[in-house]
Protein backbone atom coordinates (compact mmCIF):
# COMPACT_ATOMS: atom_id res chain seq x y z
CA UNK A 1 0.00 0.00 0.00
CA UNK A 2 2.94 2.04 0.72
CA UNK A 3 4.26 1.25 -2.38
CA UNK A 4 1.48 2.40 -4.28
CA UNK A 5 1.27 6.30 -2.61
CA UNK A 6 4.68 6.90 -3.39
CA UNK A 7 4.18 5.95 -6.98
CA UNK A 8 1.21 8.05 -6.89
CA UNK A 9 2.69 10.71 -5.26
CA UNK A 10 5.65 10.15 -7.78
CA UNK A 11 3.26 10.47 -11.22
CA UNK A 12 1.20 13.46 -9.80
CA UNK A 13 4.87 15.24 -9.14
CA UNK A 14 6.29 14.28 -12.61
CA UNK A 15 2.67 14.92 -14.29
CA UNK A 16 2.88 18.25 -12.83
CA UNK A 17 6.36 19.17 -14.11
CA UNK A 18 5.65 18.19 -17.38
CA UNK A 19 2.39 19.81 -17.20
CA UNK A 20 4.30 23.38 -15.92
CA UNK A 21 7.06 23.04 -18.57
CA UNK A 22 4.34 22.82 -21.15
CA UNK A 23 3.15 25.92 -22.85
CA UNK A 24 -0.74 26.46 -23.38
CA UNK A 25 -0.64 26.56 -26.68
CA UNK A 26 -0.94 23.42 -28.98
CA UNK A 27 2.10 22.72 -31.13
CA UNK A 28 -0.91 22.41 -34.23
CA UNK A 29 -1.67 26.25 -33.72
CA UNK A 30 1.99 27.65 -33.67
CA UNK A 31 2.75 29.12 -37.79
CA UNK A 32 6.69 27.54 -38.80
CA UNK A 33 8.05 31.09 -37.14
CA UNK A 34 6.12 30.59 -34.10
CA UNK A 35 7.72 27.11 -33.63
CA UNK A 36 11.35 28.79 -34.00
CA UNK A 37 10.54 31.18 -31.49
CA UNK A 38 9.34 28.75 -28.99
CA UNK A 39 12.52 26.87 -29.36
CA UNK A 40 14.71 30.18 -28.61
CA UNK A 41 12.93 30.75 -25.98
CA UNK A 42 12.92 26.74 -24.82
CA UNK A 43 16.88 26.46 -25.29
CA UNK A 44 17.45 29.65 -22.93
CA UNK A 45 14.64 28.98 -20.20
CA UNK A 46 14.17 25.06 -19.36
CA UNK A 47 16.64 23.09 -17.35
CA UNK A 48 17.69 20.33 -19.22
CA UNK A 49 20.74 17.73 -19.56
CA UNK A 50 21.92 15.56 -22.43
CA UNK A 51 24.34 14.43 -25.21
CA UNK A 52 24.60 15.72 -28.65
CA UNK A 53 26.75 15.46 -31.71
CA UNK A 54 28.28 17.77 -34.51
CA UNK A 55 29.25 16.86 -37.45
CA UNK A 56 30.95 18.79 -40.31
CA UNK A 57 32.63 17.40 -43.09
CA UNK A 58 34.29 14.26 -41.76
CA UNK A 59 34.95 15.50 -38.49
CA UNK A 60 32.47 14.69 -35.78
CA UNK A 61 32.36 15.87 -31.78
CA UNK A 62 30.60 14.21 -29.29
CA UNK A 63 29.45 17.34 -26.40
CA UNK A 64 27.50 16.36 -23.13
CA UNK A 65 25.47 19.52 -21.95
CA UNK A 66 23.90 20.35 -18.41
CA UNK A 67 21.88 23.89 -19.04
CA UNK A 68 20.12 25.52 -16.15
CA UNK A 69 17.75 28.81 -15.68
CA UNK A 70 18.20 30.45 -11.98
CA UNK A 71 16.29 32.92 -11.85
CA UNK A 72 16.72 34.58 -15.80
CA UNK A 73 20.08 33.76 -15.72
CA UNK A 74 21.41 31.20 -18.13
CA UNK A 75 24.04 29.03 -16.67
CA UNK A 76 25.68 25.84 -18.82
CA UNK A 77 28.62 22.97 -19.05
CA UNK A 78 29.79 21.81 -21.98
CA UNK A 79 32.00 18.78 -22.15
CA UNK A 80 33.72 17.65 -25.57
CA UNK A 81 34.12 14.38 -25.21
CA UNK A 82 37.21 13.66 -27.49
CA UNK A 83 40.79 12.43 -26.78
CA UNK A 84 41.35 16.08 -25.23
CA UNK A 85 38.47 16.58 -23.25
CA UNK A 86 37.70 20.38 -22.06
CA UNK A 87 35.06 21.63 -20.61
CA UNK A 88 33.30 24.75 -21.09
CA UNK A 89 31.30 26.62 -18.41
CA UNK A 90 28.98 29.48 -19.66
CA UNK A 91 26.97 32.14 -17.76
CA UNK A 92 24.87 34.12 -19.80
CA UNK A 93 27.25 35.15 -22.88
CA UNK A 94 30.43 34.77 -20.35
CA UNK A 95 32.18 31.63 -21.77
CA UNK A 96 35.13 29.68 -19.79
CA UNK A 97 37.05 27.25 -21.64
CA UNK A 98 39.72 24.59 -19.48
CA UNK A 99 41.43 23.04 -22.47
CA UNK A 100 43.90 20.79 -21.17
CA UNK A 101 47.67 20.07 -23.03
CA UNK A 102 50.11 17.61 -22.57
CA UNK A 103 51.23 19.37 -19.24
CA UNK A 104 48.62 22.47 -18.69
CA UNK A 105 45.46 23.27 -18.84
CA UNK A 106 44.71 26.49 -20.61
CA UNK A 107 41.80 28.73 -19.02
CA UNK A 108 40.15 30.54 -22.07
CA UNK A 109 37.86 33.38 -22.09
CA UNK A 110 35.43 34.44 -24.24
CA UNK A 111 32.48 35.96 -25.15
CA UNK A 112 29.70 33.75 -27.53
CA UNK A 113 25.89 33.36 -27.83
CA UNK A 114 23.31 31.30 -30.21
CA UNK A 115 25.44 27.93 -28.84
CA UNK A 116 23.49 25.05 -29.36
CA UNK A 117 20.57 24.40 -29.23
CA UNK A 118 19.96 27.95 -28.37
CA UNK A 119 21.07 28.25 -31.97
CA UNK A 120 18.42 30.92 -32.94
CA UNK A 121 18.16 34.21 -31.46
CA UNK A 122 14.93 34.69 -29.88
CA UNK A 123 14.48 37.87 -31.98
CA UNK A 124 14.26 36.36 -35.46
CA UNK A 125 13.17 39.60 -37.51
CA UNK A 126 16.65 39.61 -39.33
CA UNK A 127 16.08 36.33 -39.99
CA UNK A 128 12.65 36.11 -41.31
CA UNK A 129 14.58 38.98 -43.63
CA UNK A 130 16.52 36.89 -45.34
CA UNK A 131 14.73 32.76 -44.84
CA UNK A 132 11.51 32.14 -45.74
CA UNK A 133 10.00 28.98 -42.73
CA UNK A 134 7.64 26.16 -43.88
CA UNK A 135 6.37 23.76 -41.65
CA UNK A 136 7.73 20.24 -43.28
CA UNK A 137 5.97 17.13 -41.21
CA UNK A 138 7.07 15.59 -37.99
CA UNK A 139 10.37 12.58 -37.14
CA UNK A 140 11.29 11.07 -34.29
CA UNK A 141 14.90 12.19 -33.03
CA UNK A 142 16.58 11.23 -29.69
CA UNK A 143 13.42 9.17 -29.06
CA UNK A 144 11.13 12.49 -29.11
CA UNK A 145 8.76 13.83 -31.74
CA UNK A 146 9.81 16.49 -33.51
CA UNK A 147 8.37 18.97 -35.61
CA UNK A 148 10.92 19.83 -38.63
CA UNK A 149 10.77 23.57 -40.31
CA UNK A 150 12.89 24.40 -43.22
CA UNK A 151 14.65 27.76 -43.05
CA UNK A 152 14.88 28.52 -47.11
CA UNK A 153 17.23 31.40 -48.41
CA UNK A 154 15.47 33.97 -50.25
CA UNK A 155 18.79 34.36 -52.41
CA UNK A 156 21.77 32.14 -53.36
CA UNK A 157 24.07 34.09 -50.60
CA UNK A 158 23.04 31.78 -47.84
CA UNK A 159 22.39 28.33 -47.37
CA UNK A 160 19.37 26.19 -46.64
CA UNK A 161 18.43 25.14 -42.95
CA UNK A 162 16.64 22.38 -41.64
CA UNK A 163 15.67 22.34 -38.01
CA UNK A 164 13.85 19.63 -35.62
CA UNK A 165 11.99 21.44 -32.55
CA UNK A 166 10.65 19.04 -29.58
CA UNK A 167 6.75 19.15 -30.39
CA UNK A 168 6.12 18.88 -26.16
CA UNK A 169 9.34 21.30 -25.11
CA UNK A 170 9.66 23.54 -28.27
CA UNK A 171 13.39 22.31 -27.72
CA UNK A 172 15.85 22.26 -30.92
CA UNK A 173 16.83 18.42 -31.00
CA UNK A 174 18.54 18.56 -34.31
CA UNK A 175 19.45 21.19 -37.49
CA UNK A 176 20.96 20.75 -40.27
CA UNK A 177 22.69 22.90 -43.06
CA UNK A 178 22.34 22.03 -46.84
CA UNK A 179 23.22 23.40 -49.69
CA UNK A 180 21.83 24.55 -52.82
CA UNK A 181 22.33 20.30 -54.14
CA UNK A 182 20.59 19.29 -51.42
CA UNK A 183 23.54 17.78 -49.39
CA UNK A 184 23.88 18.43 -45.93
CA UNK A 185 27.18 19.97 -45.08
CA UNK A 186 26.37 20.27 -41.41
CA UNK A 187 24.34 18.84 -38.89
CA UNK A 188 23.71 18.82 -34.91
CA UNK A 189 21.62 16.52 -33.05
CA UNK A 190 20.83 14.96 -29.58
CA UNK A 191 21.24 11.11 -29.19
CA UNK A 192 19.87 11.76 -25.75
CA UNK A 193 17.82 14.61 -23.82
CA UNK A 194 16.19 14.99 -20.75
CA UNK A 195 14.98 17.53 -18.36
CA UNK A 196 15.87 18.17 -15.53
CA UNK A 197 13.24 18.62 -12.57
CA UNK A 198 16.45 19.58 -9.88
CA UNK A 199 17.83 23.09 -9.37
CA UNK A 200 20.69 21.70 -7.64
CA UNK A 201 23.81 23.45 -9.67
CA UNK A 202 26.22 20.69 -7.57
CA UNK A 203 27.68 20.09 -11.36
CA UNK A 204 28.62 23.68 -12.31
CA UNK A 205 32.44 23.25 -10.99
CA UNK A 206 35.54 22.45 -13.40
CA UNK A 207 37.21 18.61 -12.42
CA UNK A 208 40.74 20.11 -11.15
CA UNK A 209 42.97 17.96 -12.48
CA UNK A 210 46.76 18.65 -9.90
CA UNK A 211 49.01 17.46 -11.98
CA UNK A 212 48.73 19.87 -14.29
CA UNK A 213 49.37 23.88 -13.96
CA UNK A 214 46.10 25.78 -14.99
CA UNK A 215 47.59 28.78 -17.12
CA UNK A 216 46.03 31.78 -18.93
CA UNK A 217 46.29 31.77 -22.75
CA UNK A 218 48.24 34.03 -24.21
CA UNK A 219 46.85 36.64 -26.36
CA UNK A 220 43.22 36.07 -25.57
CA UNK A 221 42.07 40.06 -24.89
CA UNK A 222 41.09 41.65 -28.25
CA UNK A 223 40.27 45.20 -28.99
CA UNK A 224 37.24 46.45 -30.87
CA UNK A 225 38.38 48.89 -33.84
CA UNK A 226 36.97 50.99 -35.84
CA UNK A 227 39.46 51.92 -38.80
CA UNK A 228 39.58 53.26 -42.37
CA UNK A 229 39.08 49.23 -43.68
CA UNK A 230 35.80 48.53 -44.71
CA UNK A 231 33.41 46.15 -46.88
CA UNK A 232 31.55 47.89 -49.12
CA UNK A 233 28.46 46.21 -51.64
CA UNK A 234 27.95 43.19 -48.95
CA UNK A 235 25.33 40.62 -50.15
CA UNK A 236 22.56 41.84 -49.34
CA UNK A 237 21.24 40.87 -45.09
CA UNK A 238 24.70 40.73 -44.09
CA UNK A 239 25.67 43.16 -41.19
CA UNK A 240 28.53 43.87 -39.49
CA UNK A 241 28.54 42.68 -36.13
CA UNK A 242 31.75 42.90 -34.76
CA UNK A 243 35.36 44.77 -35.93
CA UNK A 244 38.23 43.85 -33.78
CA UNK A 245 42.13 43.70 -33.76
CA UNK A 246 43.36 40.75 -32.25
CA UNK A 247 46.50 38.13 -32.15
CA UNK A 248 46.14 34.79 -35.01
CA UNK A 249 48.44 32.31 -34.17
CA UNK A 250 51.55 32.75 -35.75
CA UNK A 251 51.24 35.92 -36.71
CA UNK A 252 54.00 39.08 -36.02
CA UNK A 253 51.31 41.63 -35.84
CA UNK A 254 47.58 42.42 -34.59
CA UNK A 255 45.19 41.43 -37.36
CA UNK A 256 41.83 43.11 -38.48
CA UNK A 257 38.89 40.59 -38.08
CA UNK A 258 35.29 41.97 -39.08
CA UNK A 259 32.35 39.80 -38.67
CA UNK A 260 28.82 39.99 -40.31
CA UNK A 261 25.92 37.77 -40.17
CA UNK A 262 22.43 37.61 -41.85
CA UNK A 263 20.98 36.41 -38.22
CA UNK A 264 22.33 32.89 -38.92
CA UNK A 265 25.25 32.40 -40.65
CA UNK A 266 28.50 34.26 -40.26
CA UNK A 267 31.51 35.52 -42.24
CA UNK A 268 34.90 36.55 -40.71
CA UNK A 269 37.27 39.13 -42.91
CA UNK A 270 41.09 38.85 -41.85
CA UNK A 271 43.20 42.05 -42.98
CA UNK A 272 46.92 41.41 -42.18
CA UNK A 273 49.98 43.69 -43.82
CA UNK A 274 51.79 41.69 -46.26
CA UNK A 275 55.59 41.36 -45.06
CA UNK A 276 58.79 41.26 -46.98
CA UNK A 277 58.90 37.95 -48.45
CA UNK A 278 55.62 36.89 -47.56
CA UNK A 279 54.19 34.59 -50.43
CA UNK A 280 50.09 36.62 -50.90
CA UNK A 281 47.75 33.83 -51.11
CA UNK A 282 44.88 33.54 -53.75
CA UNK A 283 42.08 31.55 -54.68
CA UNK A 284 39.00 29.46 -52.95
CA UNK A 285 38.98 26.30 -51.02
CA UNK A 286 35.94 24.26 -49.27
CA UNK A 287 36.18 22.48 -45.94
CA UNK A 288 33.19 20.57 -44.86
CA UNK A 289 30.81 23.30 -44.54
CA UNK A 290 33.52 26.21 -44.72
CA UNK A 291 33.96 28.02 -47.73
CA UNK A 292 38.02 29.99 -47.25
CA UNK A 293 38.48 33.08 -50.17
CA UNK A 294 41.73 34.94 -49.73
CA UNK A 295 42.80 37.99 -52.10
CA UNK A 296 45.25 40.81 -52.01
CA UNK A 297 44.09 44.90 -51.46
CA UNK A 298 46.55 47.40 -50.90
CA UNK A 299 49.47 45.52 -49.99
CA UNK A 300 47.39 43.42 -47.04
CA UNK A 301 46.55 39.62 -47.19
CA UNK A 302 42.62 39.45 -47.02
CA UNK A 303 41.26 35.96 -45.83
CA UNK A 304 37.47 35.29 -45.76
CA UNK A 305 35.88 32.59 -43.66
CA UNK A 306 32.46 31.24 -43.45
CA UNK A 307 30.09 28.54 -43.25
CA UNK A 308 28.02 30.25 -46.35
CA UNK A 309 28.29 29.54 -50.21
CA UNK A 310 31.33 30.42 -52.39
CA UNK A 311 29.59 32.97 -54.20
CA UNK A 312 29.05 35.15 -50.45
CA UNK A 313 32.82 34.66 -49.82
CA UNK A 314 34.23 35.74 -53.05
CA UNK A 315 31.75 38.64 -52.88
CA UNK A 316 33.06 39.75 -49.46
CA UNK A 317 36.46 39.12 -50.33
CA UNK A 318 36.44 41.65 -53.63
CA UNK A 319 34.68 44.28 -51.53
CA UNK A 320 37.15 45.00 -49.08
CA UNK A 321 38.50 48.61 -49.19
CA UNK A 322 40.14 51.10 -47.31
CA UNK A 323 38.52 54.40 -47.03
CA UNK A 324 40.44 57.25 -48.06
CA UNK B 1 35.02 26.70 -5.58
CA UNK B 2 32.22 27.14 -7.01
CA UNK B 3 31.86 30.87 -6.61
CA UNK B 4 35.77 31.71 -7.82
CA UNK B 5 34.05 29.75 -10.88
CA UNK B 6 31.33 32.16 -11.03
CA UNK B 7 33.15 35.30 -10.13
CA UNK B 8 35.42 34.08 -13.27
CA UNK B 9 32.97 33.34 -15.52
CA UNK B 10 31.11 37.26 -14.31
CA UNK B 11 33.93 38.76 -14.77
CA UNK B 12 34.61 40.02 -11.25
CA UNK B 13 37.96 38.09 -11.30
CA UNK B 14 40.41 38.74 -13.80
CA UNK B 15 41.73 35.47 -14.89
CA UNK B 16 45.39 36.30 -14.09
CA UNK B 17 43.75 36.51 -10.50
CA UNK B 18 41.81 33.38 -10.46
CA UNK B 19 44.48 31.13 -11.78
CA UNK B 20 46.46 31.49 -8.64
CA UNK B 21 43.16 30.64 -6.88
CA UNK B 22 42.87 27.55 -8.98
CA UNK B 23 46.87 27.27 -8.23
CA UNK B 24 46.37 27.75 -4.96
CA UNK B 25 44.54 25.03 -4.51
CA UNK B 26 47.76 22.51 -4.89
CA UNK B 27 50.35 23.74 -3.28
CA UNK B 28 52.77 20.80 -4.72
CA UNK B 29 56.52 21.61 -4.41
CA UNK B 30 57.06 20.06 -8.06
CA UNK B 31 54.29 21.19 -9.51
CA UNK B 32 56.24 25.19 -8.72
CA UNK B 33 59.70 23.78 -9.44
CA UNK B 34 57.60 22.88 -12.84
CA UNK B 35 55.83 26.25 -13.00
CA UNK B 36 59.57 28.07 -12.90
CA UNK B 37 61.08 26.06 -15.67
CA UNK B 38 57.43 27.06 -17.94
CA UNK B 39 57.91 30.35 -17.15
CA UNK B 40 61.81 30.47 -18.11
CA UNK B 41 60.98 28.83 -21.64
CA UNK B 42 57.90 30.45 -22.32
CA UNK B 43 59.46 33.57 -21.68
CA UNK B 44 62.04 33.22 -24.00
CA UNK B 45 59.79 31.70 -26.67
CA UNK B 46 57.58 34.81 -26.33
CA UNK B 47 60.60 36.94 -27.38
CA UNK B 48 60.43 34.65 -30.74
CA UNK B 49 57.01 35.36 -31.61
CA UNK B 50 57.04 38.74 -31.05
CA UNK B 51 60.28 39.08 -33.58
CA UNK B 52 61.12 42.53 -32.80
CA UNK B 53 64.07 43.99 -34.03
CA UNK B 54 66.01 44.13 -30.98
CA UNK B 55 64.50 40.51 -30.49
CA UNK B 56 68.18 39.66 -30.34
CA UNK B 57 68.51 41.61 -27.51
CA UNK B 58 66.20 40.13 -25.54
CA UNK B 59 67.41 36.83 -26.31
CA UNK B 60 70.76 37.74 -24.48
CA UNK B 61 68.21 39.34 -21.61
CA UNK B 62 66.21 36.39 -21.31
CA UNK B 63 69.58 34.19 -20.74
CA UNK B 64 70.82 37.14 -18.46
CA UNK B 65 67.64 36.72 -16.29
CA UNK B 66 67.93 33.05 -15.91
CA UNK B 67 70.53 32.78 -13.08
CA UNK B 68 68.72 35.55 -11.12
CA UNK B 69 65.53 33.22 -11.42
CA UNK B 70 67.61 30.60 -9.32
CA UNK B 71 69.04 33.26 -6.96
CA UNK B 72 65.74 34.43 -5.58
CA UNK B 73 64.74 31.08 -5.31
CA UNK B 74 64.99 30.13 -1.74
CA UNK B 75 64.65 26.74 -1.93
CA UNK B 76 67.06 26.34 -3.96
CA UNK B 77 69.66 28.96 -1.99
CA UNK B 78 69.09 26.78 1.11
CA UNK B 79 69.46 23.39 -0.19
CA UNK B 80 73.08 22.01 0.23
CA UNK B 81 75.56 22.82 -2.35
CA UNK B 82 75.65 19.55 -4.42
CA UNK B 83 72.34 19.54 -4.36
CA UNK B 84 72.15 22.71 -6.54
CA UNK B 85 74.84 22.00 -8.78
CA UNK B 86 73.02 19.11 -9.89
CA UNK B 87 69.84 21.72 -10.68
CA UNK B 88 72.35 24.27 -12.43
CA UNK B 89 73.33 22.37 -15.15
CA UNK B 90 69.11 21.43 -16.11
CA UNK B 91 68.31 25.02 -16.78
CA UNK B 92 71.22 26.10 -18.84
CA UNK B 93 70.82 22.78 -20.90
CA UNK B 94 67.28 24.10 -21.43
CA UNK B 95 68.87 28.04 -22.22
CA UNK B 96 70.96 26.79 -24.66
CA UNK B 97 68.51 24.88 -26.59
CA UNK B 98 66.30 27.40 -26.86
CA UNK B 99 68.66 29.70 -27.96
CA UNK B 100 69.75 27.31 -30.40
CA UNK B 101 66.17 27.26 -31.57
CA UNK B 102 66.22 30.92 -31.72
CA UNK B 103 69.32 30.54 -33.84
CA UNK B 104 68.25 28.74 -36.91
CA UNK B 105 64.69 30.64 -36.78
CA UNK B 106 66.65 34.05 -37.32
CA UNK B 107 68.65 32.68 -40.15
CA UNK B 108 65.57 31.01 -41.41
CA UNK B 109 63.99 34.66 -41.36
CA UNK B 110 66.94 36.56 -42.90
CA UNK B 111 67.19 34.00 -45.82
CA UNK B 112 63.53 34.37 -47.03
CA UNK B 113 64.42 38.39 -46.39
CA UNK B 114 67.05 38.11 -49.01
CA UNK B 115 64.45 36.52 -51.48
CA UNK B 116 62.76 38.39 -54.46
CA UNK B 117 60.55 41.52 -53.43
CA UNK B 118 57.85 40.66 -55.48
CA UNK B 119 56.61 36.71 -54.74
CA UNK B 120 54.03 34.96 -57.07
CA UNK B 121 50.99 33.91 -55.00
CA UNK B 122 50.46 30.80 -53.95
CA UNK B 123 46.88 28.86 -54.24
CA UNK B 124 45.16 28.95 -50.72
CA UNK B 125 44.22 25.65 -51.18
CA UNK B 126 47.80 24.45 -50.96
CA UNK B 127 48.52 26.50 -48.04
CA UNK B 128 45.94 26.21 -46.10
CA UNK B 129 45.76 29.43 -43.53
CA UNK B 130 44.07 26.77 -40.37
CA UNK B 131 45.45 30.05 -38.39
CA UNK B 132 42.62 31.63 -39.74
CA UNK B 133 39.62 29.33 -39.41
CA UNK B 134 40.55 28.88 -36.16
CA UNK B 135 40.55 32.63 -35.37
CA UNK B 136 36.84 32.86 -37.34
CA UNK B 137 35.30 29.82 -35.27
CA UNK B 138 36.50 31.24 -31.47
CA UNK B 139 34.56 34.30 -32.49
CA UNK B 140 31.92 33.48 -34.89
CA UNK B 141 28.17 33.95 -33.46
CA UNK B 142 26.70 31.11 -34.09
CA UNK B 143 28.13 28.75 -31.76
CA UNK B 144 28.10 24.70 -33.69
CA UNK B 145 31.25 25.25 -35.33
CA UNK B 146 32.93 26.02 -32.10
CA UNK B 147 33.30 22.31 -30.98
CA UNK B 148 35.07 21.17 -33.81
CA UNK B 149 38.45 22.89 -32.94
CA UNK B 150 40.84 20.12 -32.65
CA UNK B 151 43.46 20.04 -29.90
CA UNK B 152 46.24 20.84 -32.54
CA UNK B 153 44.08 23.79 -33.76
CA UNK B 154 43.44 25.45 -30.44
CA UNK B 155 46.83 24.72 -29.18
CA UNK B 156 48.51 28.24 -28.19
CA UNK B 157 52.15 29.05 -28.72
CA UNK B 158 53.88 27.65 -25.29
Amino acid sequence: MFRLGLALVLFATSYCVLAADDTSETQQTLDAWQVLEKSAYAARELNYEGQFIYVNGEQSRTVEITHMNHGGREVARNVVLDANQREVYSKGNDIVIFQPTNKNVIIKKRRGKNLFPAMLPTDLSIIKANYSAELAGTEFVANREAQIVELMPVDAYRYRYKVWTDVKFGLILKMTLLNEGNNTLEQIYFNKISMLNSQNPNWFEPKIDISKQYVTEKNGPVTEVDNNWQVTNLPAGYQKINHIQRHVRGKNTMVDQMVFSDGIASVSVFIEPLAKGQRPKKGHMLMGSTNMCANVIEGHQVIVVGEVPEMTVQTIAKAVSLKK
Amino acid sequence: MKKQLSALIDGEVEIDDSEHVITAMKSNEKVKDAWKHYHLIGDAIRGDAEMQPDFSEKVLQALEAEPTVLAINKQAQSTPASKRTMKTPVFWSVAASVAAVMFVGLMVFELELGGQEELAPVEIAKSLPIEYLQAHQSLAPSGSSYYIQSASFTEPQQ
